[in-house]
This record gives C-alpha cells, sequence and structure tokens, in this order.
C-alpha cells in the first residue's frame, strides 16, 4: 500500500526536479547541436542556454521561467495499492502542484480562460493534467513531472484532418510547414522536439503528438517500421531548411521528429504536431510497493 | 567575438541609430516589465503605471518568477523573455503612447511595431538563448511594483535597475528592418526543394472539402 503523503512527496519533488534541471539526453542532444552549428548567433545561443541550465541546476534556479503547464502521466500496475484509491490521484497532484508553486518552483501561470484570473496556485479545471495508465504487471506506481512552457504549446500546436487521397505526401507537407511556423523567430524555443500523432480521433490523435513529444527519450525511435521512417525523412528535412537554435540561421531546429500512430477511421487521416522546447522538461519518481521513491530524469 | 557593447538606459536617439541588425548587446540602467494584461489595458483602458517614461523608457516582456523576502524586499527568481509576437495587436500603440526607444522580448514583432519604432527611433532587442538565471543576478534592485493585487506576480509592472543586462540582439532596428525575415524568406525558397525531397509532387494540395 503506497501511502498518500508519499504520492504527494513524488509528484511534488517530480515537478520540482522538472522544472530546475535539464534531462540528460536532452542536455547531450543540445551539445550534439552545439558542435554542429557554426553561426556565432546559433552557437551563442546553445552556449547560453547550457550554462543556463547548470546555473538553475548548482542554484535550484529555473531551466526557464515559464513553467507552463503542470502535467503528471502516471502508470500503475495490476496490483498497486494507493492509500485511499486511486481517486486521490488528482488532489494530490493538486497539492504538490500548489506547494512546488507557493515555493517559487513554478510560476504561477494557470488562469481560467474567460475571467483571465489567476488563482495563484496553478490549480484549477482540468489542471494540473494527470493521466493514469494501467499498463505495469507489479505494485509500483511512476509519476513523470511535465512542467510544459507556453511557447512550445501555443506556437507548436497544429492540427488537420485530412483524408485518404492527401496520403503521405499531405502528412509530410503538414508536418515541415508546422516545423518551418514552429521555428520562425524561435517561437517554440527551437532545437524542438516535434511530436507527430497520425490516426485514431481528433483528441487521441492529439494526445498521441503530445506524448510523442514530451515522453520519448531523444534518439529512441518508433517500433513501427513504417513510423520509424517518416520520423527519419521528416528530421532530416527540417535540417535543410536553414533554422537553427532559437530561429537563428543554422541546422538543429529540430532534436527530434517522434511518430505515433493509431488505426483510424476508413475515410480518415487525422494529423496532429505538438513541439517540445528545448528544455525538454520532464523527471520521473518511481514509487515502490513499500513507498521508497526513486528519482530519475533517464528514461526508458 | 568582438566585444558586446553595453548601452545605457533610457537610449539615446544617435544609441539607437548606431545598433545594427543582428548585434549582441547588454543594457543598464532602468526598465519596466509588463505583458499582455499590460498593453491591453494601457490602449483599451488607458490604465497604466504612473512613471516618467522618458526617464524609465524599455520595456521588457517578461513574466518573472518573483519572491518576497521576510524583510518585505522583493527578489527576481528567474526572469525568462516572454514571446513578443503575441502582443502584436497593441505593440504600435504602445511604442507610440510612451515613445519607447528600446523593447526587449522573445521571438520578434510585426511589421505595425516594426513602423511604430521607426517613427519613434526605437529598437526591439530579443533573447539569446535561455537565460533566466542569468538575467536574474543581473536585476540589482527592484525599484518598485504597479497593479500587484489586480493582475498578479507575473502580469504587474516590476521597475527592474539592471546592470550589463543580456546579451540581447538587435532584432528589429530603427530603420523598420526585421532580423528574422530574411531568414524566413530563406527558408520559403528551400520548401520547394525540400518538398521534392520528400517525395511531395510538385503543386500538391490537400483535398479541398469547404466552399471557396
Ligand atoms: S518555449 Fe521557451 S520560454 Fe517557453 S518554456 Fe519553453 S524554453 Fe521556456
Amino acid at each position: 500500500m503506497i501511502r498518500r503523503e508519499t504520492i504527494v512527496e513524488a509528484m511534488y519533488n517530480a515537478i520540482r526536479l522538472g522544472a530546475t534541471k535539464m534531462p540528460p539526453d536532452i542536455r547531450r542532444a543540445l551539445q550534439n547541436a552545439l558542435k554542429e552549428e557554426t553561426d556565432p548567433m546559433a552557437v551563442k545561443h546553445l552556449e547560453v542556454s547550457l550554462q543556463n541550465a547548470d546555473m538553475s541546476e548548482k542554484g535550484n534556479g529555473l531551466v526557464c521561467a515559464d513553467t507552463g503547464f503542470p502535467m503528471y502521466f502516471i502508470h500503475a500496475g495490476a496490483k498497486t495499492q494507493l492509500e485511499g484509491g486511486f481517486g486521490i490521484l488528482k488532489e494530490c497532484a493538486e497539492e504538490a502542484t500548489a506547494r512546488a508553486t507557493a515555493e517559487c518552483f513554478l510560476r504561477p501561470t494557470m488562469v481560467h480562460p474567460l475571467t483571465r484570473k489567476n488563482p495563484g496556485n496553478n490549480v484549477g479545471p482540468g489542471m494540473p493534467k494527470i493521466e493514469v495508465v494501467f499498463d505495469r504487471d507489479d505494485d509500483s506506481l511512476e509519476i513523470l513531472a511535465a512542467p510544459k512552457g507556453g511557447g512550445s504549446e501555443i506556437f507548436g500546436t497544429f492540427y488537420r484532418m485530412m483524408f485518404p487521397a492527401d496520403g503521405e505526401a499531405g502528412i509530410k507537407k503538414f508536418v515541415i510547414e508546422c516545423i518551418k511556423d514552429a521555428c520562425y523567430a524561435g517561437k517554440v524555443c527551437p532545437p524542438a522536439i516535434i511530436g507527430v500523432g497520425i490516426g485514431g480521433t481528433a483528441d487521441l490523435c492529439m494526445s498521441m503528438a503530445k506524448k510523442a513529444a514530451l515522453l520519448r527519450p531523444i534518439g529512441k525511435k518508433h517500433t513501427d517500421p513504417e513510423a520509424a521512417r517518416l520520423e527519419k525523412e521528416l528530421y532530416e528535412a527540417s535540417r535543410k531548411l536553414g533554422i537553427g537554435p532559437m530561429g537563428s540561421r543554422g541546422i538543429n531546429a529540430v532534436l527530434a521528429v517522434n511518430v505515433d500512430v493509431a488505426v483510424t477511421h476508413t475515410a480518415a487521416l487525422p494529423v496532429a504536431v505538438n513541439a517540445q522546447c528545448m528544455v525538454g522538461r520532464r523527471w520521473i519518481a518511481k514509487i515502490d510497493g513499500n513507498g521508497n521513491i526513486d528519482y530519475t530524469g533517464e528514461m526508458e | 567575438m568582438a566585444e558586446i557593447r553595453d548601452i545605457k538606459l533610457p537610449m539615446t536617439e544617435e544609441d539607437v541609430k548606431s545598433l545594427k541588425l543582428g548585434e549582441m548587446i547588454t543594457v543598464s540602467g532602468l526598465l519596466f516589465t509588463g505583458r499582455s494584461r499590460l498593453h491591453i489595458r494601457a490602449i483599451e483602458d488607458n490604465i497604466y503605471p504612473p512613471i516618467d517614461y522618458e526617464k524609465i523608457n524599455c520595456f521588457f516582456h517578461v513574466g518573472p518568477v518573483m519572491r518576497q523576502e521576510e524583510d518585505g524586499e522583493w527578489k527576481v527568481v528567474s526572469c525568462e523573455p516572454t514571446s513578443s509576437i503575441r502582443f502584436e495587436r497593441y505593440g504600435a500603440d504602445v511604442v507610440r503612447k510612451f515613445k519607447l526607444r528600446t523593447l526587449i522580448g522573445k521571438t520578434t514583432m510585426g511589421p505595425a511595431t516594426a513602423q511604430a519604432l521607426k517613427e519613434v527611433g526605437g529598437i526591439y532587442l530579443s533573447k539569446i538563448g535561455l537565460s533566466g538565471n542569468a538575467l536574474k543576478d543581473q536585476v540589482k534592485k527592484v525599484h518598485d511594483v504597479y497593479f500587484l493585487d489586480e493582475l498578479g506576480k507575473t502580469e504587474c509592472t516590476w521597475i527592474y535597475e539592471v546592470d550589463h543586462f543580456g546579451p540581447f540582439f538587435v532584432a528589429m532596428d530603427s530603420e523598420g528592418n526585421n532580423y528574422f525575415e530574411d531568414l524566413a524568406k530563406e527558408a520559403e525558397s528551400k520548401m520547394p526543394e525540400i518538398e521534392k525531397d520528400l517525395g511531395i509532387p510538385a503543386g500538391y494540395d490537400y483535398t479541398e472539402v469547404n466552399a471557396k
């Protein structure tokens, strides 16, 4: 049985670490990009950003001040038991988010969409966002906290319902245009991770795009060879745009293109794009059945 | 790389004229902060911080993370410039209203703001990488805050005294030129070749299902 206070503790630390550390795979990818860029401005953008991440790690500062949308992606097992039942996950996430905000690890950014009122704690209808999947066979609970930045969400979200006749050409045209638009003037803080969802319903399509951008380590390819081929072709195409870090002149507009697919209606071809910014914020708390918590920035 | 110039705020007309598109600089002096709410209120409702805009003439687009210490002093936890292009609807009016010579933000602004900057003799500076931690240390003093209760810590207006703040680069000069426009044209001109490499037929278009 995992205790309620353990869950809150794990969520709080995961989102705090997510806001203050750059995941190791993202850092490695940015260092590789730095080796490739030659334009002085492109180089400076990356140098400054990596220094900034070092500073936040040392002094508990933030890798970026816009800590954005608080989100928790949770995996549970068939034997996982939570004190109070699974229904408590929402209030645990609210408590952890409010605490991290009060302690200035998250900026109070969530407001009501119509009144624009800011409750000051990042908690309100629908936020923090939590998603639970039961895909383990043990008694563990794994929580990935992802504070997702505004720039990447606001300027990096695209959806198009296409038709079977639009074919692969339509998918590719749509995605490469999205990359060009998202990276113009550094809107999504490139080098970005581009998530692409193909198929499903509109909401599943977008959710796949978001998860492909947020939850996959850099360098990991899709297991479906057709999806993996698209990832490679689109990534290589993005490097020919002439757009580099923060929209400067360069090569690395993108660190990775991650595609995910779902079966869809025989009459439809929905495609969604969601970008993650260069800080790629996410951190994981793994709780075992005895309540021991392990934190890591490395993803499998 | 050449030494990065530091320019004193408020900038003079000569300062502004001397700055080249793409040049990296730092700034020192007083600035005020704001984002969407300041733009909207200043233009729609004529509500804005009662400061001397000749002295405090640099508008920094930012929603900082701020912490109040036990002695009541405000401290900047992090301040990352925010996307200026979002403010384009009101950008030009705000520049004209306060005769702003210096804007600092992220990304760029549109043609209307470029025109207004040209009229008042102003420039737009864009951020270099992510630098919120360095920038917070370059804020030497938080002088004042306006509309904190109404707008909250992120949207309200802070007055910062900064020292060698930056670096930023000149993304829009006082002649109406925009650093990113050339780049966008270059990217656009590469699209046909890129689409060809991707196997997209020339003249390809999506299926149209709506009345035109
Ligand atoms: S898009 Fe840029 S400014 Fe926004 S959170 Fe990401 S890195 Fe920060």
